[in-house]
Parts: C-alpha cells; sequence; structure tokens
C-alpha cells in the first residue's frame, strides 16, 4: 500500500525532480568552465605577474578577500580552498549559495507540500478516507526522500564528470602580448590542473544529509501545519537564517559560537572531497582549540530523522481540518 | 453480531465550544440512515469523528467493533466516504484517480467501471482539472459506489448534482441497500432523505436531538383543518399532536386511527379539511425554524 502512494508521488514529482536534477548537472557543467578560465588564464597570469613582482599567491588572495571580499573568501569555502587548484576550485561549486538554494528550495518546497500542502488542498481528506494509515503516508514521504535526494545528488556529480570531461586537459594560455612574454618562463605545477571525478563521489552523502535534514524538519512543520504557504514562509525564514548565522559566524568572531546551531555548519563537502575529513569540532566553543568532533553527515542525517519523528508524532494525533 | 455503526456519547469540544454532543446511535447492515440539521448543526463533524479524521473529546465511534479513531486502518476498511467539501488530485484522469484509490484500498478496478460512468454520464479519461465539480462530484460518488463496502458514508451528497443526477444517485443508494449495505449520510435537502431513508437523526446545535422512522412516519398525517368559527376542545387521541392553532385555522400531526379523528371533525363547524403525509418537514421544523 506504501509503495502505491509512493509511485504516485514519484510520479507528481517527476517533471520537477528531472528539472531541478538537470539544472545541477548543468550549473556543475558551466561551473567547470569557469574553473577552465580561472585556472587556464587568470590563475597563471596573476600568480605570473605576483611571482614577478616578488610576491606570492598568498598575496593576492589577501589583498582581494580583505575587507567586504571576506564574504567572498566565506562563501568559496574558508580559507583552505586554493583558486590555482582544479580540485579547489571545483568543490566551491559544492558549496555555491546557488547548488545550496536549489537544494533547500527542493527540500523546503516538497516536504510543505507533503502534509500542509495536501491538507490544503483538501486532498488529504481524500486519501485518509481510504484504509491507509497516517503513517504509512509519511513512510511514503520518507520512501520519496531516499529515492529523490541520492538522485539529485548524483546530477550535480554527473555534472561534475561531464564538466571535467569538457575541459580537460586544461591548457594554461598567457596575454600574446610580448611584454608578458616572461610569465611563459615561469615554472608551472600540472598537478594542480589534475580534476579528479571520483574523489567528488565522496560529497554525496554530505549533500544527501543536507536535503534531508532541510526536508526532515520542514516535514515536521508541515505536519503540524494547514496552509502550505504558512509552513513554507516559516521553513524559508529558518534555512535563511541559519544559512546568515552560519556566514556571519564565518566572518565574524563574536557570532562564530552560533554556527554549530546551523544546519550549514555540519554541510562540509569539501572537507569530504579534499580531505576525506569528516568530522566537525565544536572548537567554536572552545576558543578555537579543538572540542568534541562529531562526523558531519550524521549530525544531518540525524537532524532529518529527528525532524520526520516529530513529523510522525504530530501527523498521528493531530485532527485533520476540513478543506475551506 | 453487534450492529455495523456504533456511536457512544461521541463527543467534539474546540475549547469551550462543543461541535458534537454525546452522539449515541448505531446503524445496522442494509440500512439508510439520513443526518439532518442546519450549516453548524454537527453533521459534518460526526462523519468525520466517523472517518477518523478527528480525535473525540469523549466517547467513542465503532464500525464492524473497530475503533473508529485508534483503530481507524480496519474501520475504514468497510467504509467508502463521499466528502461534503470534494478536493480531488487535479493531475488526474477519472480513471487514473479511481484506479490510483482502488490501488490503496487493495483492490481490483471494478469491472462495472464503465458500465456505472456510463450512467453517471462521466467522460473517465477527462483529466480531473477540466472537469466541472458536478462532474468532479460524479467521479468521487463512483469511487464510493465502486467497492461494495458494508457502509458507505456520504456527506452532502447531492451537492452540485443536476436533478437527473440527484435521482440516479438515490437510485444507488437503493441499490447498495438491496445490496446490504448501509449508508449514513447527511443532506439539507429533506425530499431526499425522505426518499430514501429508513430512519433520520435530527441534529442541534450538536446534539441528536430526534431520531425518527421513516416507516413510523409514512403512516403520519398533516391534517389542516379551517372552521366557520372556533371548534371544540380536541379529543385526548394518542398520536395526536398541535403544531398551531391561529383563529379558526388548526394544525395538526396525527399518527393514529383516522376514523376517531374524522369522527370529532364531523361534528365541528368545518369549512375546509386538507389531509396531507405527515413529512419530514414538520418533524424537521419542530426542531428547526417555522412550523408549516
Amino acid at each position: 500500500m506504501t509503495w502505491v502512494l509512493v509511485r504516485k508521488l514519484l510520479r507528481d514529482i517527476r517533471v520537477p525532480l528531472l528539472v531541478v536534477a538537470l539544472l545541477l548537472t548543468a550549473f556543475l557543467c558551466l561551473w567547470a568552465k569557469v574553473t577552465e578560465r580561472v585556472l587556464g588564464e587568470l590563475a597563471p597570469f596573476f600568480n605570473g605577474v605576483a611571482a614577478l613582482g616578488g610576491f606570492g599567491q598568498r598575496d593576492i588572495e589577501h589583498i582581494v578577500f580583505n575587507g567586504p571580499g571576506k564574504i567572498m573568501r566565506t562563501v568559496i569555502g574558508g580559507d583552505n580552498i586554493r583558486t590555482d587548484r582544479a580540485m579547489d576550485m571545483i568543490s566551491i561549486a559544492y558549496v555555491h549559495p546557488l547548488v545550496q538554494t536549489i537544494f533547500c528550495i527542493w527540500a523546503v518546497g516538497r516536504a510543505s507540500g507533503a502534509i500542509a500542502g495536501e491538507i490544503d488542498r483538501g486532498t488529504m481528506e481524500l486519501l485518509l478516507s481510504q484504509p491507509l494509515a497516517r503513517t504509512r503516508v509519511l513512510l511514503a514521504h520518507l520512501w520519496v526522500d531516499v529515492l529523490s535526494i541520492p538522485l539529485l545528488c548524483l546530477s550535480v556529480w554527473v555534472g561534475t564528470c561531464v564538466g571535467a570531461w569538457l575541459i580537460t586537459p586544461i591548457e594554461v594560455r598567457f596575454p600574446e602580448d610580448p611584454r608578458f612574454a616572461l610569465l611563459r618562463t615561469l615554472p608551472m605545477d600540472p598537478s594542480k590542473l589534475e580534476i579528479h571525478p571520483l574523489r567528488f563521489l565522496t560529497a554525496i552523502p554530505v549533500m544527501a544529509g543536507l536535503i534531508f535534514a532541510v526536508s526532515g524538519f520542514t516535514m515536521a512543520l508541515s505536519a503540524a501545519g494547514r496552509f502550505r504557504w504558512r509552513v513554507l514562509g516559516l521553513a524559508v525564514f529558518l534555512v535563511l537564517l541559519q544559512f546568515l548565522v552560519n556566514l556571519i559566524g564565518q566572518m565574524w568572531e563574536f557570532a562564530s559560537p552560533l554556527r554549530p546551531l546551523t544546519i550549514f555548519y555540519y554541510y562540509q563537502p569539501q572537507q569530504a572531497i579534499l580531505n576525506n575529513h569528516w568530522l566537525v569540532d565544536f572548537s567554536v566553543w572552545n576558543g578555537g582549540k579543538p572540542l568534541v568532533e562529531v562526523p558531519m553527515v550524521l549530525v544531518l542525517f540525524t537532524i532529518g530523522a529527528v525532524g520526520y519523528l516529530a513529523a510522525w508524532i504530530t501527523f498521528v494525533r493531530r485532527d485533520l481540518p476540513a478543506p475551506l | 453480531m453487534g450492529p455495523l455503526l456504533r456511536t457512544e456519547n461521541l463527543t467534539k469540544s474546540y475549547g469551550s465550544f462543543c461541535a458534537l454532543d454525546n452522539l449515541t446511535l448505531s446503524l445496522e447492515p442494509g440500512e439508510v440512515f439520513g443526518l439532518l440539521g442546519p450549516n453548524g448543526s454537527g453533521k459534518t463533524t460526526a462523519l468525520r469523528l466517523l472517518m477518523g479524521f478527528l480525535r473525540p473529546t469523549s466517547g467513542g465511534a465503532w464500525i464492524k467493533e473497530h475503533d473508529c479513531w485508534h483503530d481507524g486502518v480496519r474501520a475504514r476498511q468497510h467504509v467508502a466516504y463521499l466528502p461534503g467539501e470534494l478536493r480531488l488530485y487535479e493531475n488526474m484522469s477519472g480513471r487514473q484517480l479511481i484506479a490510483f484509490l482502488c490501488d490503496v484500498r487493495g483492490q481490483t478496478l471494478a469491472e462495472n467501471l464503465d458500465d456505472l460512468a456510463g450512467r453517471f454520464d462521466i467522460d473517465l479519461e477527462l483529466p480531473i482539472a477540466q472537469m466541472s465539480s458536478g462532474m468532479k462530484r460524479k467521479v468521487a460518488l463512483l469511487q464510493v459506489l465502486i467497492p461494495h463496502t458494508p457502509l458507505v458514508i456520504m456527506d452532502e451528497p447531492t451537492n452540485t448534482l443536476d436533478p437527473n443526477m440527484r435521482d440516479e444517485l438515490l437510485q444507488q443508494v437503493r441499490q447498495a441497500r438491496r445490496r446490504g449495505q448501509a449508508v449514513l449520510f447527511s443532506s439539507h435537502v429533506l425530499t431526499e432523505v425522505e426518499q430514501v431513508c429508513d430512519r433520520v437523526g435530527i441534529l442541534q446545535r450538536g446534539k441528536l436531538v430526534h431520531v425518527q422512522t421513516m416507516s413510523s412516519l409514512r403512516e403520519g398525517r398533516l391534517v389542516r383543518a379551517h372552521f366557520n368559527h372556533p371548534a371544540d376542545r380536541l379529543p385526548p387521541l394518542p398520536g395526536l399532536r398541535v403544531l398551531s392553532h391561529v383563529d379558526n385555522e388548526l394544525t395538526m400531526e396525527y399518527l393514529g386511527d383516522l376514523p376517531p379523528l374524522l369522527h370529532w371533525l364531523a361534528d365541528q363547524p368545518l369549512r375546509e379539511l386538507r389531509l396531507e403525509p405527515l413529512g419530514l418537514t414538520s418533524i424537521y421544523h419542530r426542531y428547526h425554524g417555522v412550523q408549516p
């Protein structure tokens, strides 16, 4: 019986799911082209000019990312991300606000429509007038998450693979102007231009965790709500608030203790891709010294599971209001 | 074997407002029961409690001895429900919707679906989004009639149906009764309730104030007598109830044998006499609104 409902729900979301998946794939391909331009032209030029002037890349980054530019540094993933390395550059797409926004819109949109949306439309009454337990309705939505979220994450990875295939090998090009001829003589490290698409697979559980966490807590709101737009508004507000708190916490020290209270603190796919590091610590609560470390994926999936549990507790006990 | 449907002191309150107050009734297989009452009298609340949409504040309801709230899935296995405020999945066609609901119920699509669709004049291939409200109601009616559940619950089923379709629906209710299905439905339209119901319950501000067996009602008469000058005092006949006595015009409800009443009337200065079957109207208006 649950599968009948799962099939119906998948049928309902198949077009938007396909569109979102294609959008993510397309964005990753586009990002690969951005990476090609940065690594093939901009980075060699600026690094070369800096080297000739006796500066390092870090000096340029310090100038670019200082002051208001710090927000850019935060958005691309922090101090450890090197803009002259292909793997680092591609990994930026995984934390790009557009990708995170798409993930969150998907999760919030679907989960808010799952219970509150059906009640709002009045179709929940039709559904629950059949011999169908409310638990099964929620279980069907959980299955839809289990089936659709990996697809979205895979579409990001497929975009990475296609993008990497399109741009590799990355050719370094200097301006034709003879004034820059000296740049060509500077040593280059070809390993920085290598892309290993398989390593990006490690980001899939982290991305899935983020979507599931947002879906879970939105589902809890949805199970208690009556109007889809009200649930949607509240969920978007909470997601946005957490995103901003996490962003501000990275830029200004005084706000950093608030970061672990947001789901985005546990969304660190670059750590998984570049360093195979899966743990987050709570050093922000201990003056920068290491505190306890927890697996970020576990935290994200726990948030999602707790959200679903709260949704279940609420939904099986609540009255089903008549459609307006 | 117990009744098909049973409620005991079923109550639903919202804060200090009592939407349904101690409803106690039962329904046997093959019985058609009509719930009557104006808006806000608790009809829909009662039906929604039976469907397990609402949690009773106190009391309980059982369908085939399955508690409608705690064991709702098993209770609803025996029920097909037509909601009052109808909403269907707009992205499906009529056939897809009925097939989906049959799947959820664990049943195969009925062979007589097309036959029944033809009788209701529905194009099942049409997307529901393109259907009129009447058409949607017919599709919803199909999904109620097809599973042949022991109990059919309908909340104002004839809303938005044209007169022909209303007759067809009432015909289907009679057929359901013949098959041994029980039907519980709410309505504002007294005439249709009169046509098909075996019993009716009248709700007033959440309370079941009267249960009327239609067979006994059909034996009763509404008597209107107009006298030339004041009549004698009415005889103490069993089953006689005065509804109104204005000037020389007397309106009565009479459930007893006619001869004693006619005998008394013959001795009065009678100018005009009308005898009508005692319809639900007079009973209904006893609790709601004007006297006939």
